[in-house]
């Protein structure tokens, strides 16, 4: 096993598991490549697929995989010396992948704020929806639009905008006369504003002079399972304030919580549906402080 | 007579304010010079002051009981004396129908909203006290939607700020079960189903608490429930003659609706029962059905809290559980044995984690399909798109020409009239 352990002195401790999601941006800027593999035996499967995508996406996913592997590797062997493979375009420095990485817990996608799953809840609430906006900068023909594009519906008695849908990823978006749309449907930043920038193609493809100006995620949605049945009498009992729960309308509690500013929807099956986030982290901060809560409604024999 | 000023002609200090129409000016009295003019128009900064006053200001609209507002404090008292509240409750109500007034959106909203808002004061008032009126009734007396009164009731205690408690389920039952029309013989109902409402209510009021305690009643609608226990409460209390009545004819008898629900949350029910009849050693040798159980449904709500336990146990143990089990039952009193559980109380209370026995019905049931965990997608968002994959997207010549062909005969097919 060429394991290199020798990591340059000012790498050491550079990349710690609390990182948080923006020094992405950091790394974005200092040019980060993967490593080729250097051992093959013993990988596990995460580490595989990893391999894989570094492949195929080199330029591109070079620094985003670069993350994953030493957030992940950072994560589950604590700061011990690892090097995060610095890449400068002609030196070839060898890093080294430890082959026995154990698998990581849960379904981690490459830019996840690096909290271990081991927190208090191993459970990483899954996006199901996002929903943005952008200003394509300038008025559109929406009957000409309608006409010429093939996955697009107009009604104008019914509602004043374009439907258009992509099948890769799987979005929707509302196109509207002043330039403005609205797009919902993916299940990740990254998706989303590659669906947006899909939406802007094909508008522009018809001729339109189109932008993308000022993308912004407006919500977010996720859901998660803790797993065990929640007696949401008991919870709305010890939190009136901020929860409300109506079995004759709906019937799961309504959680508003007040920081982060996210509602939750909890069901008696265990079910949770975060709602109302700007960022990821929120989604993730809001399980995090309701997890405890619901436990406390579970007594184990 | 203002002083410091003099005439410039004659220089006397005899200035006068006169007005000549609306235009201010300073004019000497003894040689009539004007010595200094207001300006004719105004700047924007004076008209400050002076704009335009809205209507709704001027007319004092705003400090006064609109008729409409009338109407819907009228509406409210009316309300109450339907339903035969207590006279304190109306105070309360148009109290708080007066301050949800107070809000612009509640102000502007429309009539039927306004209609609406007349039920939600009443059921907030109602529910503060503990009176149990369900938002079912009030729609009914009002011929409103449930959607259009869920929507206010919510915007309303979201707006009022309010503490509203949760329906109280043991008044509930009582005062369901007293509407229900078996209480004495008529031409109707006949004498075998004429039950006594004490014994009747108490039954009820057992198996709606086996409900709570076994999952049926959270996250559902409580009323269907109660329509379930009530109707095997009247069953068991004379299985011989009743058991031939069905659901719906036992509704109907009673002079109550039957609510869609009512029949699934008594097979849950049912299933239930059957379960703690296992456990009670004098019925397992009789292979009860949903059927029979019924006429042993007294025993079993009289161990009920030990059966329960008991189906708990039985979910993570082994069969050889049941041995002990008799042991128990063999002497009259069951002792609280120390078997690591705490104390079993209302049904608001915290209740054990379930083994895979004891939980909710929509736990129990399979998935009706598989999630399956999206694969890691390492999608940055910035790739290039390919021209090809946008080419998909749009229409070629040929396709725009046949579009449109087709829709002009369609808006031809619909401009012409349907031949008779």
């Amino acid at each position: 096993m060429d394991q290199n352990n020798n990591p340059p002195p000012y790498a050491q401790g550079a990349m710690t598991p609390g990182i948080p999601i923006f020094s992405l941006m950091m790394l974005y800027g200092t040019g980060l490549t993967p490593q080729p593999i250097q051992n093959t035996n013993s990988l596990s499967i995460l580490e595989e697929q990893q391999r894989q995508q570094q492949q195929q996406q080199q330029q591109q996913q070079a620094a985003v995989a670069a993350v994953q592997q030493s957030t992940s590797q950072q994560a589950t062997q604590g700061a011990s010396g690892q090097t995060p493979q610095l890449f400068h375009s002609q030196t070839l420095t060898t890093a080294p992948l430890p082959g026995t990485t154990p698998l990581y817990p849960s379904p981690m996608t490459p830019i996840t704020p690096a909290t271990p799953a081991s927190e208090s809840s191993g459970i990483v609430p899954q996006l199901q929806n996002i929903v943005s906006t952008v200003n394509l900068g300038c008025k559109l023909d929406l009957k000409t639009i309608a006409l010429h594009a093939g996955n697009a519906e107009y009604n104008s008695k019914w509602f004043a905008a374009v439907i258009m849908r992509i099948r890769e990823p799987q979005t929707t978006a509302l196109i509207f006369s002043s330039g403005k749309m609205v797009r919902t449907g993916a299940k990740s930043e990254e998706q989303s504003r590659l669906a947006a920038r899909k939406y802007a193609r094909v508008v522009q493809k018809l001729g339109v002079p189109a932008k993308f100006l000022d993308f912004k995620i407006q919500n977010m949605v996720g859901s998660c399972d803790v797993k065990f049945p929640i007696r949401l009498e008991g919870f709305v009992l010890t939190h009136q304030q901020f929860s409300s729960y109506e079995p004759e309308l709906f019937p799961g509690l309504i959680h508003r919580m007040i920081k982060p500013r996210i509602v939750l929807l909890i069901f008696v099956s265990g079910k949770v549906i975060l709602t109302g986030a700007k960022v990821r982290a929120e989604i993730y901060e809001a399980f995090e402080n309701i997890y405890p809560i619901l436990k406390g409604f579970r007594k184990t024999t | 007579m203002p002083g410091g000023g003099r005439c410039p002609d004659c220089g006397s200090t005899e200035l006068v304010e006169d007005s000549h129409y609306s235009q201010n000016q300073l004019v000497c009295s003894d040689c009539g010079c004007v010595v200094t003019e207001g300006v004719l128009t105004t700047t924007y900064t004076d008209e400050g002051n002076l704009r335009e006053v809205t209507y709704s200001r001027s007319t004092g609209e705003n400090e006064q009981v609109s008729r409409s507002q009338q109407r819907g404090l009228r509406r409210v008292r009316d309300l109450c004396r339907v339903l035969q509240l207590p006279p304190t409750f109306e105070d309360t109500a148009v109290a708080y129908y007066q301050q949800a007034y107070q809000h612009s959106g509640i102000r502007a909203a429309r009539l039927q909203k306004k209609e609406v808002l007349v039920g939600c004061c009443v059921l907030i008032t109602c529910r503060q006290r503990n009176w149990p009126l369900t938002m079912g009734t009030i729609c009914t007396l009002l011929y409103a939607d449930l959607d259009m009164f869920s929507g206010t009731y919510m915007q309303m205690v979201k707006l009022l700020g309010l503490d509203v408690p949760s329906l109280c389920l043991v008044d509930l039952v009582k005062t369901y079960c007293s509407s229900f029309k078996l209480f004495e013989a008529s031409p109707s109902v006949p004498a075998k189903y004429v039950e006594d409402k004490e014994k009747m209510l108490s039954r009820t009021l057992q198996l709606v608490e086996l409900a709570d305690e076994t999952w049926l009643v959270t996250g559902r609608h409580p009323l269907p429930v109660i329509t379930a226990a009530t109707f095997l409460a009247w069953q068991s209390l004379r299985p011989s003659d009743r058991l031939t009545c069905s659901l719906a004819r036992f509704c109907k008898l009673a002079n109550v609706d039957l609510p869609y629900p009512a029949s699934s949350r008594l097979q849950e029910l049912l299933a239930v029962l059957l379960r703690l009849a296992e456990q009670l050693a004098w019925l397992q040798v009789l292979k009860l059905d949903k059927r029979s159980v019924v006429a042993h449904i007294g025993d079993l709500l009289q161990h009920r809290h030990m059966l329960v336990r008991k189906a708990f146990r039985d979910g993570t143990a082994e069969p050889g559980a049941l041995d002990t089990g008799e042991e128990e039952l063999q002497g009259q009193g069951w002792g609280r044995e120390d078997r690591g559980h705490g104390s079993l109380d209302l049904p608001a209370g915290k209740r054990p984690a379930s083994p895979a026995l004891l939980l909710p019905p929509c736990m129990l049931k399979p998935p009706k399909r598989i999630c399956p965990t999206p694969p890691v997608s390492t999608v940055t968002g910035d790739e290039n798109i390919s021209d090809s994959e946008i080419e998909q997207y749009l229409r070629t010549p040929q396709e725009v020409r046949d579009f449109q062909r087709a829709q002009a005969a369609r808006q031809a097919a619909t401009s012409v009239p349907n031949p008779p």
